[in-house]
């Protein structure tokens, strides 16, 4: 089986990157386009044919293709060149869209994995020139929130939806959503993402809470969605209630003016740290040190930090959003709260911290047990080779 | 006397506040020229310079223009150059940079004032030494993007303007406050001149008999300080309580993803309108047709439509945002509520629906009489006249 993963970008995101990594382990050949960014180290399983973005290199390799494209099928070349060249992008625009294109028509995948729904409307001759079958993986904001704002990209959705031969889709509740667009409810597969298992053979450190000051960590990018300013508002009441607490958010990005904003009040500041990005291990070293981790999001997909908290044994409270429930069951294995709502978040965090060290590790060990029957590798790589093989059949 | 203002754009006709104040002051014998940052010929009526362009974009043209204006600059008013160099590298800044700074500052450079004014405190960035260089005297106004967000992101920004202003405009107590913990001397001269309403062009809404179907409205930019998070999640408490109402926002900005996903979650769309950006009559005329006005913000210089709904006899709830606290008169002219607090908002919201219509109306006629007296725009004018008055008889 030939799968393309299509995402533009060489390497592609965190998740991506695991999934290329899964499928190529469980012997599916992957094939990746688009502008490769940095040499990475593959399996034998996996071919890099990126394209060169501009120069001699582009011109000649849009020769190299073209010329083994033309002995292949002269037709589906001048048709795909008519295509390219009828738009009005200019000359080295053009070029540029037929050398992205010839490679795909060249090695012909069985499967063209597309990652991006937001990217259908980019290039919509893929589904009139390639012969294979069509898959398209649903996630958070491009299906969530995106179209919600743009007409015109739900639009798109639902004109190339129906041209889909099949869904991944990240939760069932982005799946729901994906059916207000056009997306068959048959085709959708839902495939959860995966907690390294590394994470899940560690031990867990069970332990009493730290003297009287709760450390709280939340983790994720900073955007509006992650709803950081929700949480400080929580921070905020806590300290009005003389709860002892330490709150850190580890973040990447620029500092929002709306979180310097909040973070201005000197009561509040004394009691927040906010560290940048940092490596995986590094992450998990600092969650460890926490009591419990909050996810105060509007919008997710499924969040793999809370994912990899419950795996490594730290209590999360997170907001019922997007597919977090799939995940979360509240007072059994984590605490669900409702979205946008501070007192609540506020009131949730000091009950945890009052919990006994028994109903805690039972919290604990329902957790770990949620992610390894929900969320192990295997079960996605499983996930998606039935995927692909109901697409195949289909 | 004459006086340069020195603003980004020349103030469209709706933006009462700078227009009033140029009127008001042309009024009374002075001079005002405007010193803007983009080239606008849309108002006749102003005596507008606008800045030499800056555009990265084409180094020749740009390299030229700026040899010409250096030179003009130079044969026109060669001691003030001079003195600005001078100014600008004890301040620390290479000849290069002294050069540019000229640039930037020939258009006024070559004017004679009395007093160059800068609309907002962020204009004088840059231009901390032009007063000084041309013998002027510098006063700088403070609105609320100034103090409140833009030192967020730039700590430390206004120390040169600090040490070179000799009179502060503030539109609220509060702001003034706020400039000392950034650095402002508490001994520099300041003048509180809010802004005003004429109220003749503004009629009382009518006050319904029943407003259990309120129609409730906030006017202002769609962005993060309005919090108009808060607003929606209060209107999600109302619509579980079965009532009825509809709530518009006027105003477009970069936060309307974020604002539409928020009501879409909370299945309110329905009952909420992002109605876009609207002009100051057609503002106007939705204020006639509105119950209840509500102001969220996480902060606020003083807020004009919420002195606008005030003038209209609308029931105002606000935040308790400093600037906003200043504008209304909890109880008396509207309501001041705990901020990011959706559900003091509702309750709020739940109180006025209930009041008896002529609770309501003493309230209208209250905020409506307040504005009268305290906000008008004769006042605003005396206070302008005043305020570069005094600043120059100190001086003699």
């Amino acid at each position: 089986m030939k799968v393309a993963v299509f995402s533009g970008n060489i390497p592609s995101t965190t998740f991506i990157e695991n999934l290329i990594r899964n499928l190529s382990s469980s012997g599916v050949k992957v094939l990746l386009f688009g502008k490769k960014f940095r040499e990475v180290k593959y399996n034998e399983n996996v071919e890099v044919l990126d394209t060169p973005d501009s120069g001699f290199s582009l011109l000649f390799f849009l020769a190299k293709e073209s010329v083994k494209l033309i002995f292949r099928d002269t037709r589906l070349y001048f048709r795909s060149a008519g295509i390219i060249f009828k738009s009005d992008r200019g000359l080295k625009n053009n070029l540029r869209e037929l050398g992205a294109l010839l490679p795909i028509l060249n090695n012909q995948p069985d499967i063209f994995h597309i990652q991006w729904a937001k990217t259908l409307q980019r290039n919509p001759y893929l589904f009139e020139l390639l012969k294979c079958r069509f898959a398209l993986s649903l996630r958070g904001a491009h299906i969530n929130y995106s179209p919600i704002n743009d007409p015109a990209l739900a639009e798109s959705y639902r004109k190339y939806f129906p041209a889909i031969d099949g869904f991944h889709a990240v939760s069932e509740a982005i799946a729901k959503e994906a059916v207000k667009y056009g997306a068959d409810i048959k085709k959708i597969n839902v495939i959860y993402s995966s907690v390294s298992e590394k994470i899940l053979k560690n031990e867990i450190a069970f332990k009493k809470n730290h003297g009287e000051e709760i450390r709280i960590i939340s983790i994720g990018r900073f955007h509006w969605k992650k709803g950081y300013h929700y949480a400080l508002d929580a921070m905020k009441i806590l300290i009005g209630k003389k709860i002892k607490f330490r709150y850190t958010i580890v973040a990447q990005g620029e500092i929002p003016e709306e979180i310097l904003f909040i973070l201005n009040d000197p009561d509040l500041k004394k009691h927040i740290e906010l560290k940048s990005g940092m490596d995986h291990e590094k992450l998990m070293s600092e969650m460890r040190s926490s009591d419990m981790l909050i996810l105060p999001s509007v919008e997710e997909g499924i969040a793999n930090v809370v994912l990899e908290a419950m795996a490594a044994g730290i209590p999360v409270i997170s907001t019922d959003c997007g597919g977090m429930k799939e995940a979360v069951s509240d007072g059994e294995n984590g605490i669900l709260i409702k979205v946008r709502d501070p007192e609540l978040l506020a009131e949730k965090i000091s009950e945890l911290s009052h919990y006994s060290y028994e109903s805690k590790s039972e919290m604990i060990l329902n957790a770990r047990k949620t992610i390894a029957e929900k969320f192990s590798e295997q079960n996605q790589k499983d996930g998606f080779i039935n995927f692909y093989n109901s697409i195949l059949k289909y | 006397m004459k006086i340069g203002l020195v603003l980004p754009d020349v103030p469209q006709y709706s933006e009462t506040f700078f227009n009033y104040k140029i009127k008001g002051l042309t009024a009374s014998g002075n001079e005002v020229m405007l010193f803007t940052g983009k080239k606008n010929t849309s108002r006749k009526d102003l005596n507008v310079i606008s800045a030499y362009p800056v555009s990265s974009s084409d180094v020749i043209t740009q390299s030229l223009m700026f040899l010409y204006v250096i030179l003009k600059t130079l044969l026109k008013s060669p001691k003030r150059m001079k003195k600005l160099l001078n100014l600008e590298s004890k301040d620390g800044k290479s000849f290069p940079e002294c050069l540019k700074s000229v640039y930037i500052n020939s258009h006024i450079l070559n004017e004679d004032l009395d007093v160059l004014h800068f609309g907002f405190t962020t204009m004088a960035l840059k231009r901390e030494n032009t007063a000084s260089a041309m013998n002027a005297k510098m006063s700088i106004s403070f609105r609320g993007y100034d103090i409140n967000i833009y030192p967020l992101k730039n700590p430390g920004c206004y120390r040169k303007v600090w040490e070179n202003t000799d009179k502060v405009h503030t539109i609220s107590d509060y702001l003034r406050v706020k400039a000392i913990t950034e650095g402002l001397p508490e001994k520099t001269p300041f003048m509180k001149i809010t802004p005003a309403i004429d109220i003749k062009n503004i009629c009382q809404a009518n006050i319904r008999e029943n407003i259990a179907e309120p129609r409730i409205l906030t006017v202002g930019r769609l962005n993060w300080i309005k919090n108009y998070e808060t607003s929606i999640s209060a209107m999600k408490l109302l619509a579980d309580k079965g009532i009825k109402f509809t709530y518009e926002i006027i105003g477009e900005g970069n936060e309307l993803e974020r604002l539409k996903f928020a009501v879409y979650q909370l299945g309110l769309e329905e009952r909420i309108i992002f109605a876009g950006k609207k002009d100051h009559d057609e503002v106007k005329d939705k204020m006639q047709n509105t119950d209840i006005y509500i102001q969220p913000s996480y902060e606020e210089g003083f807020c004009v439509s919420v002195l606008e709904a005030q003038a209209s006899g609308l029931m105002c709830i606000v935040s308790d945002a400093e600037g906003l606290r200043e504008n209304v008169i909890d109880g008396e002219t509207g309501w001041v509520v705990p901020g990011r607090n959706f559900r003091a908002f509702q309750e709020k919201i739940c109180e006025v629906i209930e009041m008896k219509a002529s609770d309501r109306k003493k309230i209208s006629d209250n905020a409506r009489a307040r504005v009268e007296r305290e906000f008008n725009i004769e006042d605003q004018n005396n206070k302008f006249r005043e305020f570069f008055e005094t600043m120059l008889n100190r001086a003699n």
